[in-house]
């Protein structure tokens, strides 16, 4: 019955995210330029230090690292962050809130749709490009199925920290300022844009303690790594738990608290 | 009968920042902790029953949006008590979501990309209806207006008519107890609005639905709704039955006459002849506002008849718009 309602909205998610053809090809075509500028970037900075291997990463192993995470940026974002904004100014958040499920999930699953387009659109093709193009550099064995499980991770703690920011727009009433803070932090401190191993040490033990990481570093490193030690595995995946488990926790209060600012003081 | 709505001395309570004029008064604003109490709704109580289709009016800013917001669970009355279908709405807002069906004038709940069916399809299993129901629910709207041109277009393809139209439909589909809907015919042309009342009326009809409705429109009131409450300042002005209202400040009905010679005149003579009735002339009519409790209209009409040459006449029964317009801008004495 419950999960009826959560695949409706996936269902329609898909259908409308497909209606838009140009704004697809528009987000292809934005990130080939991305990885172009990413490609010299990184070959530049290769050049100048004048080795193989840098951090422990050669320049191959950093350009599929950067594709990789762009593929999954684009499959993972969810622009709840602007959703709820644009909702909450507009007041269109009443009529979401009288719909007969929590404005939690019903947010989640209407997006999710979105997600499994772009999976099958942009970040599989991507995948199956790298794979094809650096010819056996991702081991393709068990680390897959544990790629999906930390991807699952990955995407809770994600919508999390976006319905936790997204909730902050209630009080602020500005989405655009807010919105650009949380993806510069979340895409540095998470990996996306730089691979972790280039952070010097006192940042690297600092964002190993934040949630950031487990969305973008955890979910790659668990795919790059063809023979992982067991113990390794475990706990990165058991940390992604974790903060899995913390965010939900953290962003459902809050958004229980702030909704008693709704109700009470209007909105 | 049972109340479906019960809603007891309800009191809601906004703080509003006092806010100041000019760049420094905005700079000062930053910090300022100088807060005002706005009272929107000041003590309510109504009783509403199953199948029911109440006009709730007032004019802008008078707490109708508030009330329903407190209805369906949005916001939380500052102190009163209100129970819609047996559930305090907002302890059990989604709970009671599952009761209720929406339309907020110029908003839809409809997905804009998609064909409308597809957005009924989304609608019927968020609120879990069957099969058989809902496709019985859609027979019912084809019987009532031709939806299927409708069916398959893009809601953001719509006429502004056939989306209001749409997203009514959308509201009943789940068959909910009661339906708001705040003012569904703001502008839209003659023969959709009389549609939409049509609709409106048959579904409440056919389903025992109730009906909240909010609107600016008298056509809307005079269409559908027996029974009306009118508030402002969030004080409530006026709960009864719509023949009730046209004798809330007397009977009154305007009697219209054209004299010959100058009409200004003749109105100064009459005004004094009938002191206790409002007189005024324009270009063709001199208009008596007669108040039908003191005297019958065609007592008036045979006394004038004795010193004037009268050529024509009219009678113009009073309106629910100018009723209601003088409760707006007099009050309830």
């Amino acid at each position: 019955m419950n999960i009826k309602r959560c695949l409706t909205l996936t269902r329609a998610g898909i259908i409308e995210s497909l209606q838009f053809r140009l704004g697809a090809l528009v987000v292809v075509a934005g990130n080939l330029l991305y990885l172009v500028v990413i490609y010299h970037l990184w070959q530049a900075i290769f050049a100048s230090v004048g080795t193989e291997t840098v951090n422990g990463m050669t320049f191959t192993d950093t350009l599929i690292y950067l594709v990789l995470a762009t593929a999954l940026f684009n499959f993972m974002e969810m622009y709840v962050v602007w959703e709820m904004g644009h909702a909450i100014q507009t007041g269109e958040i009443t009529i979401q809130l009288l719909k007969p499920m929590k404005y939690r999930s019903y947010m989640f699953w209407s997006y999710s749709g979105t997600a499994v387009t772009q999976f099958f659109f942009t970040f599989l093709p991507t995948f199956i490009i790298v794979a094809i193009v650096t010819n056996g550099a991702i081991p393709l064995g068990l680390n897959l199925l544990f790629f999906v499980i930390s991807v699952m991770l990955a995407i809770s703690i994600n919508y999390s920290i976006d319905f936790l920011t997204g909730t902050i727009c209630l009080y602020t009433e500005s989405t655009w300022g807010i919105n650009i803070m949380k993806q510069v932090i979340v895409l540095l401190m998470s990996g996306a844009t730089i691979p972790l191993a280039f952070f010097p040490e006192p940042l690297k033990t600092i964002v190993n303690y934040l949630p950031f990481q487990s969305i973008y570093n955890a979910p790659l490193s668990v795919l790059l790594d063809g023979n992982p030690e067991p113990a390794k595995l475990l706990t990165t995946l058991g940390i992604q738990l974790f903060w899995c488990v913390v965010m939900n926790i953290a962003s459902r209060l809050f958004w229980k608290l702030s909704l008693k600012r709704i109700t009470v003081n209007g909105g | 009968m049972s109340n479906i709505i019960e809603i007891k001395n309800i009191t809601k309570e906004f703080k509003v920042l006092n806010r100041r004029e000019g760049l420094k008064g905005s700079l000062k604003d930053l910090f300022s902790r100088d807060y005002k109490i706005v009272r929107a709704v000041d003590n309510i109580s109504m009783n509403i029953e199953q199948g029911e289709i109440v006009g709730y009016l007032g004019p802008n800013g008078a707490g109708k949006s508030t009330t329903i917001k407190m209805m369906t669970g949005i916001l939380e009355p500052t102190s009163g008590e209100i129970l819609v279908n047996d559930y305090v709405p907002y302890k059990n807002r989604t709970r009671n979501a599952q009761n209720i069906g929406v339309v907020f004038g110029q908003r839809t709940q409809l997905w804009w990309a998609l064909p409308l069916v597809e957005s009924f399809k989304i609608l019927k299993d968020i609120y879990g209806v069957s099969d058989k129901d809902y496709n019985d629910m859609i027979e019912l709207y084809q019987s009532l207006v031709d939806i299927e041109p409708l069916l398959h277009k893009p809601v953001r393809q719509m006429s502004l008519g056939q989306r209001t139209l749409s997203d009514i439909l959308a509201a009943f589909l789940h068959n909910p107890k009661i339906v708001f809907l705040d003012e569904p015919t703001i502008g839209l042309d003659v023969s959709m609005k009389s549609k939409i009342r049509t609709l409106i009326h048959a579904l409440n009809k056919e389903k025992n639905t109730t009906v909240i409705l909010t609107t600016h429109d008298m056509g809307d009131v005079d269409a559908l709704c027996r029974r009306i409450v009118i508030i402002d300042k969030g004080k409530m002005l006026y709960d009864n039955d719509i023949e009730h209202l046209k004798g809330f400040f007397g009977y009154y009905r305007t009697l219209k006459i054209r004299v010959g010679g100058d009409l200004k005149q003749t109105a100064e003579k009459i005004r004094a002849q009938l002191p206790e009735f409002s007189v005024s002339a324009d270009d063709e009519w001199i208009s008596i506002l007669v108040d039908e409790a003191k005297s019958k209209v065609m007592d008036v009409l045979s006394q004038l008849q004795k010193s004037y040459k009268i050529r024509d006449m009219q009678l113009e029964e009073i309106s629910t718009e100018e009723v209601i317009k003088k409760i707006y801008e007099e009050g309830v004495k």
